[in-house]
């Protein structure tokens, strides 16, 4: 194909990517330096103030006031600060200080790195790092084990039930996360059914939301339950691709069921593990409904959630941008294994 | 020996397994059940799988608080979002499959770094710009930007489609006297529907899934249904409000149910196309 009629075929899609991709990306940089805010100016207001028996006072206060324009419009201002709000954002002099002390006394290199811990967890943005890379870091060997074990399990059953099982199988994936966190949720209400049951068999009333443990605990479970399925069919196909012979060759040699796993059929799976992880590291990154719906920021934050409070309930168009521009710094950072990866083989086909 | 070790074998992984369809199932079944019963009856301290059945959250869901306007705005925006995203898809995914230059190379690059990016990134920009231009709450804007949030993962896809098409099928055509253009609409659009219909439950569920840019860009009347569940969230709703939410939700669920019954097939064939084909 020619290079002009390539670009012709591709011109819309890049349009698209171009005006309400990449350009918004070019605004949130833009945004990021700047400051808005409507102009005030410090005016005396005279206000009668009633008093009682239907007196009133007249109180003169100096207030700030919005500057009008010619139409009676406010005026809004735009300042260049510069990378001031992405140092609050980012609370990098918070950082700073902690690691400059004091620390306490009387204490072994373990508890000094507790209390860096703690005092840099206590920032807002750095909380949310934390609960993701903590989201990312547990759920993903969970998936990849639940999915290769139920996939092992599918490949066993008769053919005629295994479509049943995929159509289960694939419901906590596909159905609307908003739901299926909503799900989970009312599950674990105080009066829940979860709840009322354990406490029939006897654990007594467990308030799973009102602590951050179990908050914590639960959001990465239903991350898991989340993305289990998506392991599952990758790997449930990748075992429909293995070569019998090999198998077979195993078992005359005497092989047993744990050998032939670990020995032919997880060499097998090898490059499916890695995009597996590869993208739900990019999912778990931008874990956002699980944390709106539990209503539990406090306890376990995202870096999306994060910015969507700020943007969506604050209404801080700046500070978002700032973790906005954090987030692709993330992005970023967890792209380049697999960019190198990208380079190395297109160079490889040059 | 071999036989036993066998039969423990299917024992434990059919167990596994067993125990891994009830929590897939579970949540659920629990969410439909508990939909047609009474706050009391619902959240009991002495659960049952029995009670009196009332369809009246769904009535107040669905005409109190007018939830099939947002059914027809859901209708709207993602089927619109599903055409134009096919259509310009398909156009992108095809040259991707037949040009061997570099610039093919950058633009996937590039949609795979755009792929990744968390959409609240994007949502930051858009408020701004599109609130000062007046753009608010527009079928047109949300299907644009859900349109063009798609496109990474679409071009993607229809290219790893398009390859499996042999190259020689156009080319004989262009030998025979056709433009590019010709050979693609005479040639390739009659055989390209498997893959088109694949990518489209992609983008389908993208878009009937999406809560966040929804939620953010419509208002008011012009909110979808999955948007719409937002207004019944939060822990400190009366019982009555959560009743409607639960009643909401499930309404929300049961078109993908139909959705994964009928495409069961080509959903799984979409996940695996990238990853296993490489």
């Amino acid at each position: 194909m020619k290079a002009k009629t390539f670009l012709a075929f591709v011109a819309p899609s890049v349009a698209s990517m171009l005006l309400l991709i990449a350009l918004p990306l070019v605004g949130v940089v833009f945004l990021s330096v700047y400051q808005s805010y409507v102009k005030t100016e410090l005016r005396e207001v005279t206000t009668e103030v009633p008093l009682f028996g239907g007196q009133t006072r007249e109180v003169t206060r100096t207030v700030p006031q919005p500057v009008l324009d010619e139409n009676g419009d406010t005026i809004f201002i735009w300042e260049y600060v510069g990378g001031r709000n992405l140092r609050e954002a980012s609370e990098i002099e918070g950082v700073v200080e902690t690691f400059r002390g004091p620390f306490p006394q009387n204490e072994r290199l373990g508890g000094k790195l507790n209390h860096v811990y703690k005092r840099i967890s206590n920032y807002d943005f750095w909380s949310a790092l934390e609960f993701t890379l903590l989201y990312t870091f547990f759920t993903t060997p969970a998936i990849l084990i639940i999915g290769l074990g139920v996939a092992l399990a599918v490949n066993r059953v008769t053919e005629g039930l295994r479509g049943p099982l995929v159509f289960i199988s694939l419901l906590p994936m596909i159905v609307t996360p908003i739901v299926s966190s909503s799900a989970i949720f009312w599950m674990f209400l105080d009066n829940g059914i979860v709840s009322v049951i354990l406490e029939q068999l006897g654990f007594g009333q467990i308030y799973f939301l009102s602590n951050q443990i179990s908050t914590r605990i639960l959001i990465i479970l239903y991350g898991i339950w989340f993305a289990a399925p998506f392991a599952f069919i990758i790997l449930y196909a990748g075992l429909q691709t293995m070569p019998r012979d090999p198998l077979e060759s195993a078992m005359i040699d005497g092989a047993n069921a744990w050998q032939r796993l670990r020995y032919v059929i997880i060499p097998h799976l090898t490059p499916l593990l890695a995009v597996i992880t590869m993208i739900h590291v990019m999912d778990a990154y931008r874990v956002f409904e699980p944390i709106l719906v539990f209503g539990t920021s406090v306890y376990a934050n995202s870096v999306q959630y994060l910015t969507y409070f700020v943007l969506g309930v604050q209404d801080n168009i700046h500070k978002a941008a700032a973790y906005s521009i954090l987030t692709i710094i993330g992005v970023v950072i967890l792209l380049i294994p697999i960019l190198r990866h990208t380079f190395k083989e297109q160079k490889a086909i040059n | 020996m071999r036989k036993r070790n066998s039969f423990f074998l299917t024992a434990i992984t059919n167990s596994g397994l067993g125990l891994w369809l009830f929590l897939a199932m579970f949540p659920f079944f629990w969410m439909f059940l508990i939909s047609l019963r009474t706050p009391v009856d619902a959240f009991s301290s002495n659960p049952t799988l029995f009670a009196p059945v009332t369809f009246k959250h769904y009535f107040h869901v669905w005409f109190v608080d007018e939830f099939w306007r947002y059914g027809i705005n859901t209708a709207i925006v993602t089927l619109a979002t599903v055409a134009v995203s096919l259509t310009v898809g398909c156009l992108a995914g095809y040259a991707l499959a037949r040009y061997g230059g570099r610039m093919g190379f950058w633009l996937l690059v590039a949609a795979l770094v755009f792929r990744a990016l968390p959409h609240v990134v994007l949502l930051t920009a858009y408020k701004p710009i599109f609130y000062e231009m007046g753009l608010w709450s527009r079928y047109e804007i949300l299907i644009i930007v859900l349109v063009a949030i798609n496109q990474p993962f679409t071009i993607w896809m229809l290219r790893a489609f398009f390859r499996s098409i042999p190259k020689e099928l156009d080319e004989a055509a262009m030998i025979d006297g056709c433009t590019r253009w010709k050979a693609f609409r005479l040639v390739i659009i009659p055989v390209m529907w498997p893959g088109v219909i694949t990518a489209g439950l992609f983008s389908f569920i993208l878009a009937y899934n999406d809560f966040l840019i929804a939620s953010q860009l419509m208002s008011g009347d012009m909110t979808t249904m999955t948007a719409a569940l937002g207004n019944y969230m939060g822990q400190n709703r009366s019982m009555e409000r959560l009743m409607h939410g639960i009643a909401g939700s499930v309404s929300v669920t049961i078109p993908l149910l139909f959705l994964i019954l009928i495409f069961q097939k080509q959903i799984v064939e979409g996940m695996t196309a990238g990853a296993v084909k490489g």
